[in-house]
């Protein structure tokens, strides 16, 4: 396995803020990392620095690239689609496929024209964007950046604003035309429930700090989530759950690297939501 | 690089139509001043004929040849201005508008550098707007041109002895993209502080822009009693409009004792190139341009926009 990333006690401070704090993690070959946390955790800042757009403490590798002195060789392997990357609302179809065809060495036309016509924006070559619905400048950005052979693709909450069917849509895109074994995607959102079951692994930042960082995989042998009531939620208290909350009465209980065999007795035991776990460790590290 | 170039200054033609529709729309209203002066000309058959049959004794060719160059200058001088102006409003927008409209992160996720980014800006502001207007220049010449002609055959004058023999065409347009070009040259230390201001200003860039061209020879003067940077904006600004109006003045002299200043009889000859080249001013304002449009590209690379 070859890493894509890597980051060794990476920082970036603004002024005495420290958004992102001596964070390491690497990233492999093929793999769908989920980068989740709330907003200002650093996020966007940690993804900036891996882009080459920010400048940065620590040592960071991208491609075996420093991005932020190489920004140029790493964007001609590399993608990104952020919810603050917009299109420049002027121009026209057609001109920004002849601008990134002329710049980008790895751009392949043919590829964008064909994937432009299982859009709506088919029809819209000589519209401006600003012409073009919210949907449809996204369809556009993700069939530009599905035709260039890049290595990496990063995501930025690549879905805000979007409704609920081109979101699913941009999904359902995104494994079909552009992900194969040879490529591999960063992504952030706040939406986790909808790209849970697309990661390989995830990462959940915090106030600069990554609190965890697993494949998806073991995600289903570290964590389990126990639902129970009365004399038996107070047992199962005591092994020491990481969250718990109430559903209808019932208490549901987050237990890491758990003890199957005791918690089953007490209870209906079940994989927790990415989301679910994400509060409860959001809480923990804040407890 | 220069696949980049061209991509990236057809991007600024794309974005910009002001490039074109400025020079082409004062060209337009400078044309239509000819048709209508023409025009209104008409109802004065005596005077018009007495003017052509005079104009066509006058002098010999050359007198001919200053009369017309002279007037062709015109159009000439006024597209040049709006021009300059064109050329302060593009580079004041051309590094603020990205940032305000947000594409710059789209920009910057291409594989494209800062620095080839910025210079495709200056290039832009220093060749290809003078080149458009160039272009605009010679064809408001030749419509202006047509559209006596035809008037003038209307009278029952001879255009071309008239008009197209004594014109010194490829002498004036030779001369007229030289002096664009070398006056663009001229000006970049106001491109380069443009463009520098565009890139870091977050609002009002026009006025952030003018506040230190005005306030800093005031204060310089008011403080230190001197007038450096007066001079140096003086010699880049008001000198050359004193120039223009001198020639503008020698081809008055013609029509009083038929004196034909060497500028106005071919003005290719009287371009001194040597002399433009060997000015320190043309050196330093260069240098000084080099300098802002370095520390644009520097504001591009390291602003953090979040």
């Amino acid at each position: 396995m070859t890493s894509l990333v890597k980051a060794h006690g990476v920082s970036k401070q603004f002024g005495r803020v420290r958004a992102v704090d001596n964070v390491s993690f690497e990233i492999e070959k093929g793999k769908i990392m989920g980068l989740i946390g709330p907003n200002g955790a650093g996020k966007t800042t940690l993804l900036k620095a891996v882009l080459g757009l920010t400048d940065f403490d620590g040592e960071l590798s991208v491609l075996g690239l420093n991005p932020f002195r190489q920004r140029k060789e790493l964007m001609q392997n590399i993608c990104f689609i952020s919810d603050v990357a917009v299109l420049p609302r002027w121009i026209r179809v057609s001109q920004l496929l002849d601008f990134v065809e002329a710049t980008h060495p790895n751009f392949s036309r043919k590829k964008a024209e064909s994937l432009l016509e299982k859009t709506n924006v088919n029809t819209r070559r000589d519209s401006r964007v600003r012409e073009l619905s919210k949907g449809m400048v996204t369809q556009l950005h993700l069939s530009i950046i599905a035709a260039i052979d890049a290595r990496l693709l990063i995501l930025d909450e690549p879905t805000l604003g979007l409704d609920i069917i081109f979101r699913k849509e941009f999904y359902a895109n995104l494994l079909s035309d552009y992900f194969d074994e040879e490529r591999t995607i960063l992504v952030t959102t706040h939406q986790v429930e909808e790209i849970e079951n697309i990661l390989t692994d995830i990462m959940f930042i915090n106030e600069g700090r990554i609190i965890l960082d697993t494949p998806m995989d073991s995600l289903t042998d570290s964590y389990v989530e126990l639902m129970t009531s009365g004399e038996r939620a107070d047992k199962a208290r005591k092994m020491g759950p990481i969250a718990e909350r109430d559903i209808f009465g019932k208490s549901v209980m987050l237990f890491e690297r758990p003890d199957r065999d005791r918690l089953g007795e007490l209870g209906e035991l079940h994989t927790p939501s990415v989301a679910d776990l994400f509060v409860a460790k959001i809480k923990g590290a804040a407890a | 690089m220069i696949a980049n170039q061209i991509a990236l200054i057809r991007r600024e033609l794309w974005e910009h139509r002001s490039i074109f529709v400025t020079p082409i729309a004062i060209g337009l209203i400078l044309s239509l001043g000819v048709l209508m002066t023409e025009g209104m000309l008409a109802t004065h058959t005596a005077e018009v004929d007495i003017g052509i049959a005079a104009a066509s004794n006058m002098g010999d060719e050359s007198h001919r040849s200053a009369v017309i160059n002279g007037l062709l200058f015109v159009p000439s001088v006024i597209i040049f201005i709006g021009m300059s102006i064109l050329v302060i409003f593009y580079s004041l927008d051309s590094l603020y508008a990205e940032r305000k409209d947000k594409s710059i992160l789209f920009w910057r996720s291409l594989p494209v550098t800062d620095a080839e980014t910025v210079i495709s800006k200056a290039l832009t502001g220093a060749f290809v707007i003078p080149l458009v207007s160039f272009v605009v220049i010679v064809a408001t010449q030749l419509i202006s041109m047509i559209l006596t002609s035809i008037w003038i055959m209307i009278e029952g004058g001879n255009a071309v002895h008239l008009i197209w023999a004594p014109a010194s065409l490829v002498s004036l347009w030779a001369a007229t993209l030289a002096g664009v070009l070398l006056m663009s040259l001229w000006l970049t230390p106001f491109l380069g502080w443009f463009l520098f201001v565009s890139a870091f200003a977050k609002r009002m860039p026009l006025l952030l822009a003018a506040l230190p061209i005005i306030m800093l020879p005031m204060l310089e003067n008011w403080i230190f009693g001197s007038r450096i940077f007066f001079d140096a904006f003086f010699v880049r600004t008001i000198q050359p409009i004193r120039d223009a109006e001198e020639a503008a003045k020698a081809t008055f002299e013609i029509s009083d004792n038929l004196h034909v200043s060497s500028f106005i009889a071919d003005p290719w000859q009287a371009i001194e190139f040597g002399a433009f080249f060997a000015k320190p001013d043309l050196w330093a304002g260069l240098i000084v341009s080099a300098i802002f449009i370095t520390a644009a590209v520097y504001v591009r690379r390291y602003r953090d926009e979040s």
